[in-house]
């Protein structure tokens, strides 16, 4: 059975073949299946396995990079030949070739424990009974005559890849991951039919939440947003749960790019060494963490992974710089995208947060709205609840929170002890002191 | 391989493959289809369908004055879908051959639980479809040279344009390849879908201030779409749109009345509105549009269409992706909600024609109901007394993006140029805000509509499901008559 390292290797022969000096080549094979389950009955079932691969191609001192997933011999091949001819007519870019071989090494030997040994024994009665366990729960809950309706989903995905460059790499790597998601929309006697979701996933199967925790939590969002109405509009105190807040990191995280800081897109140009936001922005990126969505011991560049700090105390300390802006830059490389983010938490959780306003809002999720990289300006959308004397009062939707980045992150006032489990950014609770509200 | 309307019936006869028909050269012939239907039906079913696809993209960027790095791609598969009732079975591979075919049809065909189904005996191609990208200069025969003067073109005159321009990016994206659905009541459906898009971004310096904008253009359409008149108008807009942002600031926060400049704000349609007419999310009641069929939800002049039509149009169709005929949909007569979007299933539940909007990213995803081109029809008002009637008020320009919860029924744009309206009159640009509403208030709420109907040539894409498909919108001159605006301040 050919293994991907073989396919990386055979592709990149044949880029040199057709006349590149070097070439980086990945590949790629995933099986992904999802069982998908409404009020009741099966919605959706689905199952495959794809498969594809990618060329960086170095030629002349140009540059071309390639993917396809059609890996027919005879279609690969003339692919690879009209990239390279397709290379050659371009300019040539001094600031393009394949890393210096010397960040390849101290490649760590650490057991990231990413892929969950059960996953073959996975079977789809397990997925259909899961799937129908979280609506019951949901179901279930306190106020569930409301309900209008109940989707839920239960998933799993085993994925390999490979990475081959011709001047020193070889790297593969596998993982699993499995999820659990529900979403119930209600019924508002106004009329409008509210939805709230609640997911949950894991690298190893036996560390998910229990479909019940996760039916239950999407149905007591959902009845939670009935009666929603719009805000004033206020300058208060802004409480984002941890589910949400990775949305405001990342419009932080985004311009810490080398190539949005050499294309002069970034308002955190210049900023190494300055305080960017209150001592409470503290956070790593983190690589080795065990398990961690976003756990590696190369990047996709195949330097060696390390933990660095991002924000230590405010300041801002390390830009993400991939080797090819970085020498536009002349700034050493770091890495090209975040692993899991680490924060230094806080000591208490939402609810205590949340306990020691009088006056506030507390956001459990976004809507539309952008932010804009150059200058740090921001806009969103957003729903949750008004937070009077310390406890939640009635809910709030269809209000915007606008302002600047670089004035926002000096107002963090308090993390939360909660990083959201779900997702290789892993952000706490964050509360923010006076953000512009905008509602009625 | 596949001809059409062969006309011989050669009975058990296995048909040999046939020249002819896009697939062909991957050796897909009318045995192999039927083999994989008849896998697919091998428990029954109400519906089956093999879709595949073959998609080659080539991008060229230009940054820092060198057309210096490219970019292609190839993507060839095939998905394998079952439908009993509303449930679906799916499964999809990059493998083309028969075993691999048949596996991905037993995989979707486990939602099922009957005796199986004959494959159909025949196939008729459908010879009937229009052609709505008619096509000058198709992408592969445009060799790479003719494409980087025109990058290395609107760089340049991006720089004389304004002195203030430190930054130029370009970035020119062409796309052919085919689709080829075919299901088991013997018809099969071919399109071949060409698609290009073009985007300038400019970046400004004045004063130590940095500002950045740009402007995009899409089609399904050749090389000839790059005419003169249109690259003028791309570096012009990405120029002036920069430049003006050094003066604007942010609108103040609160509601007031939106006025929509012509075209691009046709996102309104898309959020306020076209999410929630998709019929699956109104079959399974979970749209706030569930139960409006019939019902007044805006003024007599607002007509609101989803179109598969338009000639050349980023969100244009000639089929959708289940072998439907796509037209023009009229969604809301006279202000009355006339009809969902349907896909096959909901057009099913429904008991209606299938509408056409039956859509999908590629071969890895079933399709579902998604819009094409969203548009409202031109009106009785005029642009001018639109913005006259606005003592203090905001007009939107340019978008960037938008979202809706479409049960709730809130929904969002961006809008990244703009201006404030004081006392009837366009004062003080304004940048980077966020506008929110409830869809079905803020349709009830647009109280004038003028007569400029423009469809944006802008390149737009919808997500759904973890799915995208590319998109146009439409609007002419339109008022809401309030709107919370995300800004600062009173």
């Amino acid at each position: 059975m050919t293994t991907l390292l073989d396919v990386t290797r055979r592709a990149a022969e044949l880029a040199l073949r057709k006349g590149a000096g070097e070439t980086a080549a990945g590949a790629y094979r995933s099986r992904q299946v999802e069982v998908a389950w409404r009020d009741g009955r099966i919605e959706k079932v689905t199952e495959a396995t794809t498969r594809g691969l990618g060329l960086d191609l170095y030629v002349d001192g140009r540059y071309a990079s390639v993917s396809t997933s059609d890996l027919r011999p005879e279609a690969l091949e003339r692919f690879v030949e009209d990239a390279v001819a397709l290379a050659r007519t371009l300019a040539p870019d001094p600031h393009r070739r394949l890393p210096d071989p010397e960040l390849y090494r101290g490649r760590p030997d650490a057991d990231l424990d990413l892929e969950d040994p059960s996953y073959p024994a996975l079977d789809a009665g397990t997925r259909r009974r899961e799937a129908e366990a979280i609506e019951a729960a949901a179901r279930a809950t306190p106020g569930a005559a409301a309900i209008v309706s109940v989707s839920t989903s239960v998933s799993d995905t085993r994925s390999e890849s490979a990475l081959f460059q011709t001047n020193g790499f070889e790297g593969t790597r596998s993982g699993t991951d499995f999820w659990l998601g529900a979403e119930v929309v209600v019924k508002d006697p106004d009329g409008r039919r509210p939805e709230e979701y609640a997911a949950a996933g894991a690298r190893h199967r036996a560390a998910l939440e229990s479909p019940e925790a996760v039916g239950r939590r999407a149905a007591e969002r959902a009845l939670a947003r009935i009666g929603s109405r719009k805000g004033e509009s206020a300058v208060l105190p802004m409480l984002v749960e941890n589910r949400a807040s990775g949305r405001l990191l990342g419009s932080l995280f985004g311009p810490l790019a080398a190539s949005a800081i050499q294309q002069k897109r970034s308002y955190l140009e210049g900023k190494i060494g300055q305080q960017v936001g209150s001592a409470l922005l503290d956070v790593a990126d983190d690589p080795l963490l065990p398990r961690g969505f976003g756990s590696r011991l190369y990047d996709g560049e195949g330097i060696a992974a390390k933990r660095f700090p991002v924000f230590e105390r405010g300041v801002l300390r390390t830009y993400y710089v991939d080797t090819y802006y970085g020498r536009k830059l002349g700034l050493a490389p770091t890495t090209a995208r975040s692993s899991n983010l680490s924060w230094a938490l806080g000591a208490r959780p939402l609810d205590a947060l949340r306990a020691d306003l009088a006056d506030g809002v507390l956001v459990t999720g976004f809507l539309g709205g952008n932010s804009n990289g150059t200058t740090g300006d921001f806009s969103v959308g957003l729903r949750g609840f008004r937070i009077r004397g310390g406890r939640l009062a009635e809910p709030v939707g269809e209000m915007n929170v606008s302002g600047n980045h670089l004035e926002l992150w000096r107002r963090l006032a308090a993390v939360g002890n909660d990083p959201y489990p779900y997702s290789a950014m892993r952000t706490p609770s964050l509360l923010f002191d006076g953000v512009q509200l905008a509602g009625l | 391989m596949i001809e059409r309307d062969a006309g011989e019936d050669r009975g058990g006869e296995r048909t040999a493959a046939r020249p002819g028909g896009y697939f062909a050269r991957f050796g897909v012939t009318e045995e192999l289809i039927r083999r994989t239907l008849a896998a697919a039906l091998s428990r029954g079913g109400d519906h089956a369908d093999v879709f595949f696809q073959h998609r080659v993209a080539a991008d060229l960027g230009l940054e820092d004055g060198e057309v210096n790095r490219a970019w292609a791609s190839a993507e060839l598969g095939v998905g394998v879908r079952v439908v009993k009732g509303d449930q679906t079975g799916y499964g999809y591979t990059e493998d083309l051959s028969l075993s691999a075919l048949v596996e991905c049809a037993r995989t979707a065909a486990t939602i099922a639980e009957g005796p199986s189904r004959e494959a159909p005996l025949r196939f008729h191609v459908r010879g009937d479809l229009p052609g709505r990208y008619p096509l000058a200069r198709p992408w592969d025969e445009v060799r790479p040279e003719e494409k980087l003067p025109l990058l290395a073109g609107l760089n340049a005159r991006a720089f004389s344009a304004d002195p203030r321009v430190r930054k130029v990016n370009v970035h020119l994206h062409d796309e052919s390849g085919a689709i080829l659905v075919a299901d088991s009541s013997g018809r099969i459906a071919e399109d071949r879908q060409p698609m290009t898009l073009l985007s300038l971004s400019v970046l400004a310096e004045q004063g130590g201030r940095r500002e950045q904008n740009g402007y995009n253009v899409a089609g399904r359409a050749g090389f000839e779409f790059y005419a003169p008149d249109r690259l003028d108008r791309i570096v012009r807009e990405a120029v002036a749109r920069t430049a003006v942002l050094f003066e604007a600031g942010p609108p103040p926060a609160g509601e007031m009345p939106v006025v929509l400049a012509a075209g691009s704000s046709g996102i309104l349609l898309h959020e306020a509105i076209g999410h929630g007419m998709e019929a699956d999310f109104n079959r399974k009641g979970v749209s706030i549009y569930a139960d409006r069929i019939g019902k007044r939800i805006a003024a007599p002049f607002v007509n609101i269409v989803d179109d598969a039509a338009n000639p050349g149009a980023r969100g244009a169709i000639n089929v959708d992706d289940e072998g439907n005929s796509a037209g023009t949909t009229r969604l809301v007569e006279d202000g009355v909600l006339a009809t969902y979007l349907h896909d096959s299933i909901s057009a099913r539940h429904y008991g209606v024609a299938p509408t056409g909007n039956g859509r999908r990213e590629s071969y890895r995803h079933p399709p579902l109901p998604r819009m094409r081109s969203t548009y409202m029809l031109p009106g009785p008002h005029r642009k001018e007394e639109i913005i006259a009637s606005v003592r203090r008020g905001i007009y939107c320009v340019n978008f960037s993006n938008g979202q809706v919860n479409i049960g709730a029924g809130d929904f969002t744009f961006y809008v990244k140029n703009g201006w404030l309206i004081e006392d009837g009159k366009l004062t003080r640009p304004v940048k980077d805000v966020n506008i929110i509403g409830n869809g079905p208030k803020a349709l009830e709420q647009v109280d004038m509509v003028s007569d400029d109907l423009a469809i944006d040539e802008g390149g737009w894409t919808c997500g759904k499901d973890g799915q995208s498909v590319p998109v146009s919108q439409g609007l002419p001159t339109v008022r809401v008559a309030s709107m919370t605006v995300g800004g600062r301040g009173s």
